[in-house]
């Protein structure tokens, strides 16, 4: 671990992305603590304000403290980002890995669907979902998790058919070693790896992609703080205050650009050979 | 390219339209509450119910509803709106007209950016525009159309006042208002899928400017211009087909949060506002036009790649 | 008259960030008019930093302390990039290892010969083409004009590096720089290239850089041979000269690596038992299936065979070369005895028969090991070397006392520090890595290892060393070997037999003494004289005498 943050370290989009998600880490645990306000107290006299020494950054149609509202945010959207990517990230795991193992026409059948799945644009597929669950934060990392499902599924099964072919793994089948012991020791190892890096990556689209589905009102619902509701419900008054919409808009690009800049960080820094 | 790879690649696109129609109707059908009760509301009753559902043939088993509906879908009957009352495939049909309107100049201005820009970064790899590009891309790629959206409008309709905030108008009423309109629906798309392609465009022509082929051509003597023109770019743009037709899926998601913000009404809208009213024949209709239309892209973008791309033989 | 190039205390180092390493030290070389200079060295010895000196395509951090490279009396050093451009492909050319990646797959091969000759003589691309097909059928292309239309894909490995010869001599440069042109070939191949060469050489009176790992070949198709050892041209001499009277030590060393078929370093073959180890009887791996789609049509092809009903046998003790070209079936045959390929007829193993993979228990798997081409893909890359050799101690057990100090055994087996136990395989050199793959092998007692290619990947004295090592091993534990190789004046040194396979079929299997009296089969021949030996001998390329003519592309079983 120590080893993998030092080699993080050495390129600047490691040591950049590593910094801006540790920082985000932070303020999911020790944010609601270092909230200046109550998220929720409403302050009729202090309406749609811009910073100021006592709302460093502004407050909304409500008079809420925005700072407070992201910090106590955070949970609820990269949380969730998380939560839907770890989701999506396993089952495609295992329907990549299964779909590796079986091979032939079963591996073919499976393949051929998951890129007739993954034809329904996530965006879409995430809405449909979404739609058939229920408006809510858990059915909308539902959605997002089964709408990544078959990406990760794709890139499971050629990476582990990479893996397959390598001689290593045919020293060990050679060598008689059991299946599970070629899938644990062997190929496990060097498959992680890319999937890692590639849900980092996915990680940044799902806080995107959960922030829209709250943003177009089928994610988190009022009054939560949740990043994409504040920006929709900011729209109906940037007229008066464009800081509404500015500090959850930033918070958002900040932690995708993060968790954009630790996945390409992390491709360098997992490659054993470097 | 073989006449057994097209088949092949119709038969692979007939498969993924008779799933997607799967998912639709699977996701959309088993909703929780059904259409009677949508349709006549909370207090309808049991009578007026049974009658609904006899008309829309709900009572049926679900695969023989499938099978009702997609015969209708493949004569072009996608069913009646249950929030209008209209015939939905007509009223989706013009909606997505008005999406591919956006969807095209999208790409045609996301490609006028994107390639100079990953060729320059390419060419001046590890070079101040390179860095710039690289960082620039980063935020693009960050950014949530809605997000962008809303940005672009408080800057040029709001404060500049260059542009309108929303609406639309037809092409055939007022041209230049028209496009007056489309113009930062455009700009909002096109954001992530320039910081995306330019990314791609840069990757794949660093790799293929350091492939063998590529030090042979300076070896011979050719000049950097046609080293790269005729050499590089030739090779590192083939992928760009299949890159640029797998993000008109990031596009279609795009396009329709940026119909809702713009208030254009595409067939994403249609698709929001149908959602909302739980419409169901208008939701499948909507989902099933877009997978398919991103289905024929991608099926379009192979074959052809595989017609100019001389070195894979297909089977 | 200078000579056409002359490069004289030529000095190149590379910057980085922990002080400039010096690649190139005081280099002083001259090729005359009509003369082939053969440049010999190991990886990283600086012939390819010199190659790529001489055609000014450095790397931003090459530093040029002093030195000077002159073309016909011009200095290189000095020209502005525009004029090094327009010298390139005119004046001097060059002729790379692979023509599988040298050539751009998305244009045809006569557009690719046709801009050099457009760019540098002026000439129409009408004019241009004309020219380029005359100039193919000048390296012996068949069907030239068909040749032209053609995707680098569409043609054969020496099809196209006849291309990139031609490509090189298309506006007669008064130099051409050969890197390793017949490495990536196969064996007959390399030799109709070769002869190629000579003849071009010998025609056009061009001056000729000939790089090479391969001491053997360059004796034989240069006039003089420069020996490069760490930057430093260690000796030069005539090419008859290098052999018989060399004075460097480092020349002398890579000498005695060379492999030389007429040096035996194994041992008497056993006496025949009676009962040989293993045997395969009629051993057929077809591989790949049918589409559906394909059948439909009516074009349900012949599946591919890797192998068709072979049969040898391997003697206890014994050393069994198998030899042969790339996609001759040699591979297949050593996954089919490990279990990695399915396969039809029979295995016997000490006289028990092995129908097929679930035959093999795990009796056999200990004694039957293989190890591979590319140390790199056969250790796993996130493993220690610790991890890797106590594997097959703890599957078949047999060590005695702790497993850390067993490792060290093997280690310690195969000429390895024990500390080595803690790397990662990425920390090792390309022949440590081979023998922790040798030692992984040699943990379980086996009493039959394939080598697949172990040493191809190799340099010449690494190879020479890990070659050593094997019969070493050999000696001290009566291993029989099954060492399949393409390169045939190595098997001609260790193995007690030589199978020789072409196209999946076995078309000979003699006694080495057979093989040295004159092998019987027309391919077996074939691919002997292809080969450069040593010192001398039979095989000679001599300069400026005509190629016997091509070989026929099929033989008769």
């Amino acid at each position: 671990m120590i080893e993998l943050i030092r080699r993080l370290l050495r390129t600047p989009q490691g040591a950049l992305g590593l910094s801006i998600v540790a920082l985000v880490l932070v303020l999911i645990l020790v944010g609601p603590l270092a909230a200046p306000h109550d998220p929720d107290t409403m302050a009729p006299l202090v309406r749609y304000k811009g910073p100021s020494p006592a709302y460093w950054l502004g407050t909304d149609q409500y008079g809420r403290d925005i700072l407070s509202r992201l910090l106590y945010g955070a949970r609820a959207t990269v949380v969730m980002a998380f939560l839907a990517t770890a989701l999506g990230s396993i089952v495609g795991a295992v329907v990549g890995t299964l779909s590796a193992f079986l091979g032939g026409r079963a591996d073919e059948a499976i393949m051929r669907t998951v890129d007739a799945v993954m034809s329904i644009p996530s965006l879409l597929f995430a809405l449909l979902i979404a739609n058939l669950l229920g408006k809510s934060s858990v059915d909308a990392v539902m959605a997002i998790g089964i709408a990544f499902a078959p990406g990760m599924a794709r890139i499971t099964r050629s990476v582990a058919l990479t893996v397959r072919k390598q001689d290593y793994v045919h020293a060990a089948i050679a060598r008689g070693e059991g299946g599970a012991y070629i899938v644990l020791r062997e190929m496990l190892p060097n498959v992680v790896a890319p999937i890692i890096v590639e849900a980092t990556l996915r990680i940044a689209f799902a806080v995107m992609l959960f922030a829209t589905l709250s943003f177009l009102g089928l994610g988190a619902q009022p009054p939560a703080s949740e990043w994409g509701l504040m920006v929709a419900e900011a729209r109906r008054f940037m007229h008066l205050s464009p800081w509404m919409i500015l500090w959850p808009s930033l918070a958002i690009a900040l932690v995708a650009i993060g968790f954009n800049l630790l996945g390409d960080g992390l491709r360098d820094a997992l490659n054993p050979r470097t | 390219m073989s006449l057994s790879y097209l088949l092949k690649r119709c038969g692979l696109t007939a498969y993924t339209l008779i799933v997607v129609s799967l998912i639709v109707f699977a996701v959309t059908q088993v909703l929780p509450g059904d259409a009677a009760t949508m349709l006549l509301g909370e207090n309808a009753t049991p009578a007026a119910l049974a009658a609904v559902r006899d008309r829309l043939g709900l009572d049926a088993p679900i695969w023989v509803q499938y099978g009702h509906w997609l015969g209708g879908v493949l004569q072009g009957d996608f069913g009646t709106s249950l929030r209008t009352g209209q015939a939905v495939g007509p009223v989706m049909v013009e909606a997505l007209g008005r999406s591919l309107l956006l969807a095209v100049l999208a790409i045609g201005f996301m490609l006028s950016l994107a390639l100079p820009l990953g060729i320059l970064a390419a060419v001046r790899r590890g070079r101040a525009a390179d860095l710039l590009v690289g960082f620039v891309s980063y935020i693009g790629v960050s950014l949530p159309e809605f997000v962008t959206a809303t940005l672009f409008g408080l800057l040029f309709a709001d404060w500049l006042q260059w542009l309108p905030a929303t609406g639309y108008v037809p092409m055939t009423e007022n041209p230049a208002s028209s496009l007056a309109h489309l113009v930062l629906p455009v700009l909002t798309v096109s954001v992530m899928l320039i910081a995306h392609v330019s990314r791609m465009v840069r990757s794949e022509l660093v790799d293929v400017l350091h492939t063998d082929y590529i030090r042979a051509a300076r070896l011979k003597g050719l000049s950097a211009r046609a080293v790269l023109l005729k050499h590089g770019l030739r090779n590192a743009l083939l992928p760009t087909i299949t890159i640029v037709a797998l993000d008109v899926g990031y596009l279609l998601g795009g396009v329709i949060v940026v119909e809702e913000i713009f208030a254009l009404p595409g067939i994403g809208r249609q698709l929001i506002v149908a959602i909302e009213a739980r419409d169901l024949p208008a939701i499948q209709a909507g989902a099933l036009i877009m997978a398919a239309t991103y289905s024929v892209v991608n099926f379009a973008a192979d074959v052809a790649y595989a017609w100019l791309d001389k070195r894979i033989q297909y089977d | 008259m200078p000579p056409v190039l002359e490069i004289s205390n030529y000095t190149l180092d590379y910057a980085s960030p922990r002080g400039d390493a010096r690649a190139l030290d005081a280099i002083d070389l001259a090729i005359g008019r009509g003369e082939a200079l053969g440049l010999v060295g190991e990886s990283g010895s600086g012939k390819t930093s010199l190659a790529w000196a001489i055609m000014r395509y450095l790397p931003g951090n090459a530093r040029e302390p002093g030195g000077s490279i002159k073309l016909s009396g011009e200095e290189l050093t000095t020209k502005t990039p525009a004029e090094i451009a327009a010298l390139r492909g005119r004046r001097i050319g060059m002729v790379f290892q692979d023509p599988g990646t040298s050539l751009n797959p998305t244009l045809p091969l006569g557009e690719q010969l046709a801009e050099v000759l457009v760019r540098h003589r002026a000439l129409t691309r009408r004019q241009a083409w004309a020219e380029g097909e005359a100039m193919f059928a000048r390296v012996g292309l068949k069907q030239p004009a068909q040749m032209m239309r053609r995707y680098p894909h569409e043609a054969s490995g020496g099809e196209k590096q006849r291309v990139v010869i031609a490509t090189a001599f298309a506006c007669n440069p008064e130099c051409i720089l050969f890197d390793e042109p017949t490495t990536a070939l196969d064996v007959i191949t390399a030799r109709q290239i070769l002869d190629l060469f000579a003849e071009l050489q010998a025609e056009t009176s061009v001056a000729s850089l000939y790089i090479s790992h391969d001491l053997a070949l360059v004796a034989q198709v240069a006039h003089r041979v420069a020996v490069i050892h760490r930057g430093r041209i260690v000796e030069q001499r005539t090419a008859a000269g290098i052999f018989t009277n060399p004075r460097n030590d480092y020349t002398k060393r890579l000498i005695a690596a060379v492999p030389d078929p007429g040096r035996r370093l194994s041992g008497a073959a056993p006496i025949p038992s009676g009962v040989p180890l293993v045997e395969a009887r009629a051993v057929s791996v077809h591989y790949g299936r049918t589409s559906r789609l394909a059948t439909f049509f009516g074009r349900a092809r012949e599946r591919v065979v890797g192998n068709r009903a072979v049969s040898l046998s391997v003697d206890p003790g014994e050393i069994l070369g198998i030899v042969g070209e790339s996609g001759s079936g040699k591979s297949t045959l050593a996954k089919a005895l490990t279990g990695l390929n399915p396969f039809t007829g029979e295995i016997r193993f000490d006289g028990r028969r092995i129908g097929g993979i679930a035959d093999m228990d795990k009796a056999y798997r200990r004694n039957v090991q293989i190890v591979f081409q590319h140390p790199d893909a056969s250790l796993n890359p996130r493993q220690r070397i610790a991890e890797i050799l106590s594997r097959p101690l703890a599957l078949y057990g047999g060590q005695d006392g702790p497993r850390d100090m067993a490792v060290a055994r093997l280690l310690e087996q195969v000429h390895l520090p024990a500390d080595y136990a803690r790397r990662y395989p990425h920390e090792l050199s390309g022949g440590e890595k081979q023998r922790v793959a040798i030692a992984r092998a040699f943990a379980s007692k086996p009493r039959l290892v394939i080598c697949d290619e172990i040493t191809s990947a190799l340099d010449v004295s690494v190879q020479a060393s890990v070659v050593e090592l094997l019969l070493d091993l050999q000696r001290r534990h009566g291993t029989a070997y099954l060492f399949i190789t393409h390169d045939i004046n190595l098997v001609r040194q260790i193995a007690h037999r030589i199978a020789v396979m072409y196209r999946g079929d076995l078309v000979e299997l003699l006694d080495i003494e057979q093989l040295e009296a004159g092998p019987r089969h027309r391919y077996t021949r074939a691919l002997i004289e292809a080969v450069p030996r040593p010192v001398g001998g039979t095989t000679n390329i001599t300069i400026g005498r005509h190629s016997p003519g091509p070989i026929p592309g099929g033989f008769d079983k």
